[in-house]
């Protein structure tokens, strides 16, 4: 968001749009513009949660079945991957304030492997459950579990991973921008690192969605 | 540091003395002529020009739709269109009036354009999200445009599964092409209430902001909180209508209430969204011309708010008859009345407002005075819906339909009129003929009483919405209600053509109305980045003046 | 100050640096909390076995946004605005229970524990199974059988 005022190669810090009256406004109006965007992500989620809570509450015993018929073992792997990449990223921010660009890009292109990884089991789980059949709606053929409300439950099992799925590769597209900006310009400094902290930012989020559809779809 | 202080006023340039010779700074009408200086503008006052053509545009193929349902309707049966066609006009009536027309009216135009004026910024926080958010308009009204043009669609505007799930009407593309429009109205959200925080100028304080200000910014926080939920809601259903995935089908074991709760979750917070900038329009303009200060400052301001906070406590009025618990509807049902405190403070700010003041009746004050009998007959009807009793028999019948358009319509349209004449000197520099503008404001309110009172009527009687054919005996109400929409089109015709004409031969005007209002403290129409030469000075209230009882600048505030 | 005072407190806040210790014991707890969220899952507790998953999922996410979203630095607005849409999450998700647990029983959807109707038999041609699902596996068996 506020890499759009930024222009490239502008040392020493961040250029300053002239519609600002001061850097400070401007950085500031960087972050609020950013949480505010990560709120209607947030809500933009809760309405699948909504569908979640309304179909657990009406299906329970499909619910937990179907919960069982996921893989644990992928899916914890899964959670120990994403809160370890939201934790260089984090780390990513720490090093841009010092300045040290090199690290930030290092940060950075952890937490993009891990977002591949990440990636790359959740489309194992998938073909998994495309080979045995638990699927959406009118798709399902899974014939190990026939409680009503079964289909359903994967309804929603996939609608909110593959949303998830999105957010993780816009939010790779939103690090590759600094990841690059840090090795090619290197001009991050404790003046200049909005366009790091905010991209981090959206990591956390999708962090953070991640950190609640975990236990909801593996754990009940 | 950063030497913010000596870059802090806004057009403080060195060597620039304030000028009144409008000739010699280009305004931004003339700052760049060209095609590609208006397409590819980061000024939110061309932004909002722009927003201007395409939403009246919108405005005007959602009224010949709806001219087409009342002529439809002018004979119990067939008239000049079969049953099909008649779903798919009342549909694309809503869809339009609602996604492309309300929505954005009021906050994409005069919004874009007023906001930096009254904060004394010299743009929104983000421009360039600013002319994004025009063309992710534009792109989801192309989106719904194709769907319209490729056969249309049969659900109504409300899309409510499971009929929207199975129609083999263009559904996939019109609800995409609202998704769309719904990060449009994210985004001018989220550069508002940025800006709001973080442009206003030094003096501006939150409790000095104009009460445009407070509607606009308690519109965005419901821009922001409730667009995402229909966004994946308008998601589920194209998927749901593409490859039934069965979220919301019965026989799957889905639950197609569960739809309107999400539903209803944005779309009754858009009510609101509609109707509060209208809100704020009308306390700017009952204060200036009253030319007295608004009377209880503060709670208009918090009203705003309040509403907009209230707003998301009712949703489920719209579901009494839909199968929702008997508990949840009384719930609701209590809870949507408090929108009635808030907005009643307001009506009672107005009227004390106006009460001793100076009047000077011209026609943005006609249509205030339009605006506050809608308001409160349109409030009071709501409250009268929003009790479930009452609302069993009356659900679905045109009393609704009648009631939500007083409100939500007629105070909007009213507004929206009323700025567009109270602003055309800002943002144009001319005046329009105040003769027809006093007529064409008496016709479209008469017109629009003549409209819809009879709807209230037929409504009582027992006559559904959206029926193709009805009982002979409604026939008068439903032709006085055509006759009505009539004088209304008749009525929106010569203020296209004094405006029109006032655009091109209109004399010249900077302020005709002597207007306090912060975003007149600049030249008429405003230079490209909002002023020129020192800062203005603003005073202490942003309405601030003269009391008529005492002929002393007094604050005749709480 | 010639500048809207917001702008002039968040930029105190911000200035704070913390050495990475801080991140560390955070990704630390969040992954201690990972592991004991995975065991009580695995109990299968019958009734607050969700609600127990949803606080340890709240724990860990308050964890992120405090301080790996530097939540706990930011004042006013930012924070505003993140406990505004967690505020409205639980108004959405609230009201919507409400009425799924206040209904009568016949309006909630077939086969549902608070519904007395059967699942709908959807398998009028018998492609389709009784809850929706495609039995044409199973069909297939059968006439193979």
């Amino acid at each position: 968001m506020s890499s759009a005022h930024v222009t490239p190669g502008s040392v020493p810090g961040p250029k300053l749009a002239a519609h600002f009256a001061s850097l400070e406004v401007q950085k500031h109006a960087a972050r609020l513009g950013m949480w505010l965007f990560l709120a209607t992500e947030i809500l933009l989620f809760a309405g699948l949660f909504a569908c979640y809570a309304a179909y657990r509450f009406l299906f329970p015993e499909a619910w937990a079945a179907c919960s069982r018929e996921l893989d644990l073992t992928m899916g914890t792997i899964n959670t120990v991957v994403l809160i370890t990449s939201s934790f260089t990223a984090a780390m990513a921010v720490h090093y841009a304030k010092e300045g040290k660009n090199k690290m930030v890009g290092h940060m950075f292109v952890l937490t993009l492997l891990m977002a591949v990884a990440f990636l790359v089991i959740k489309y194992f789980e998938y073909k998994h459950k495309f080979h045995i059949g638990t699927l959406p709606g009118r798709y399902y053929f899974y014939e190990g579990i026939q409680l009503p409300g079964a289909p359903l439950y994967f309804t929603v099992y996939f609608a909110s991973t593959a949303l998830h799925g999105l957010h993780v590769i816009i939010g790779m597209t939103v690090l590759m921008f600094s990841t690059v900006r840090a090795y090619r310009v290197g001009d991050f400094s404790a003046n200049n690192y909005t366009m790091v902290e905010l991209g981090s930012m959206y990591w956390h989020l999708v962090d953070l969605v991640w950190i609640f559809l975990f236990p909801m779809l593996y754990l009940v | 540091m950063t030497p913010s202080s000596s870059i802090a006023a806004p057009g403080a340039v060195p060597g620039h003395e304030a000028t009144d010779d409008h000739g010699h700074h280009p305004s931004y009408l003339t700052d760049g002529t060209t095609v590609k200086s208006w397409l590819l503008t980061v000024d939110h006052k061309r932004i909002g020009i722009m927003y201007m053509a395409w939403v009246l545009l919108f405005f005007l193929v959602g009224g010949i739709f709806a001219l087409l349902i009342r002529i439809e309707l002018l004979t119990p049966g067939p008239t000049i269109m079969d049953a099909m066609t008649y779903n798919r006009v009342f549909t694309l009536h809503g869809i339009v009036m609602i996604f492309l027309f309300m929505i954005p009216a009021i906050p994409s135009i005069f919004g874009n354009f007023m906001l930096p004026l009254m904060l004394g910024a010299k743009d929104v926080a983000f421009p360039r999200l600013n002319l994004l958010s025009l063309y992710v308009y534009l792109a989801g009204a192309g989106f719904a445009l194709w769907g319209m043009l490729n056969g249309g669609l049969d659900t109504g505007w409300t899309f409510y599964t499971p009929y929207s799930a199975h129609t083999t009407t263009s559904v996939a593309p019109v609800l995409f092409g609202a998704f769309i429009i719904g990060f449009s109205s994210i985004l001018t959200g989220m550069n508002f209430i940025v800006t709001t925080h973080t442009m206003r100028a030094p003096g501006i304080t939150w409790f000095k902001m104009p009460l445009m200000v407070w509607a606009l910014y308690a519109t965005s926080c419901i821009q922001v909180l409730a667009t995402p939920v229909i966004g994946l809601l308008l998601l589920l259903v194209t998927a749901e209508n593409l490859f039934s995935l069965g979220m919301f089908d019965v026989a799957r074991g889905g639950d197609p209430v569960l739809f309107q709760h999400l539903f209803w979750f944005y779309s009754h917070p858009a009510v609101y969204i509609m109707v509060l900038p209208a809100f704020g329009v009308m306390s700017e303009i009952v204060a200036t011309f009253s030319r007295k200060n608004i009377f209880g400052y503060r709670a208009v301001a918090y009203s705003s708010v309040g509403i907009a906070f209230v707003g998301f406590f009712a949703w489920g009025h719209h579901m009494f008859v839909s199968g929702q618990s008997t508990f949840n509807a009384g719930v609701f049902g209590v809870l949507s009345m408090l929108v009635g405190v808030f907005t009643a403070i307001k009506v009672f700010n107005w009227v004390g407002t106006v009460y001793k003041g100076a009047v000077e009746f011209s026609t943005p004050f006609a249509y205030f005075c339009g605006f506050l009998f809608f308001t409160v007959f349109g409030g009071m009807t709501g409250i009268a819906v929003a009790t479930v009793s009452l609302d069993v028999p009356w659900h679905d019948t045109y009393f609704v339909v009648a009631h939500f358009h007083f409100i939500m319509v007629g105070a909007t349209i009213m507004a929206f009129l009323a700025a567009l004449h109270y602003w055309f000197p800002k943002m144009f520099g001319k005046t329009y003929h105040e003769g027809w503008g006093l007529v064409s404001a008496a016709l479209i309110i008469l017109g629009f009483n003549a409209t819809f009172i009879p709807q209230f009527l037929v409504g009582n009687a027992g006559m559904p919405r959206r029926y193709y054919e009805y009982p002979e005996r409604f026939q008068a109400l439903n032709v006085a209600s055509t006759a009505g929409a009539s004088l209304l089109a008749f009525g929106f015709i010569i203020i296209a053509i004094y405006l029109t004409y006032a655009l091109i031969y209109g004399e010249r005007a900077d302020n005709p109305w002597n207007s306090k209002g912060y975003e007149w403290l600049t030249a008429s129409p405003p230079p490209t980045h909002n002023f020129i030469g020192p800062q203005p000075t603003y005073p202490e209230e942003p309405h601030f003046y003269v009391d008529p009882n005492t002929g002393k600048g007094e604050v005749s505030d709480v | 100050m010639a500048i809207a005072n917001e702008s002039h407190q968040e930029e105190h806040n911000m200035q704070e640096h913390h050495g990475a210790g801080r991140y560390v014991v955070i990704w630390v707890v969040l992954l201690v909390l990972t592991l004991v969220t995975v065991f009580t899952g695995r109990m299968h507790l019958p009734d607050f076995g969700l609600l127990l998953a949803l606080v340890i999922a709240s724990v860990k996410g308050t964890l992120v946004a405090l301080y790996f979203m530097h939540l706990s630095e930011h004042r006013g607005a930012n924070r505003l605005v993140f406990g505004v849409s967690i505020v409205f999450v639980v108004l959405l998700i609230g009201f919507t229970l409400m009425d799924f647990g206040t209904r009568f029983r016949l309006a909630n959807p077939p086969g549902s524990q608070y519904s007395d109707l059967q699942a709908v038999d959807i398998g009028a041609n018998k492609a389709e199974g009784r809850q929706g699902g495609h039995l044409d596996e199973k069909q297939k068996k059968e006439t193979h059988e």
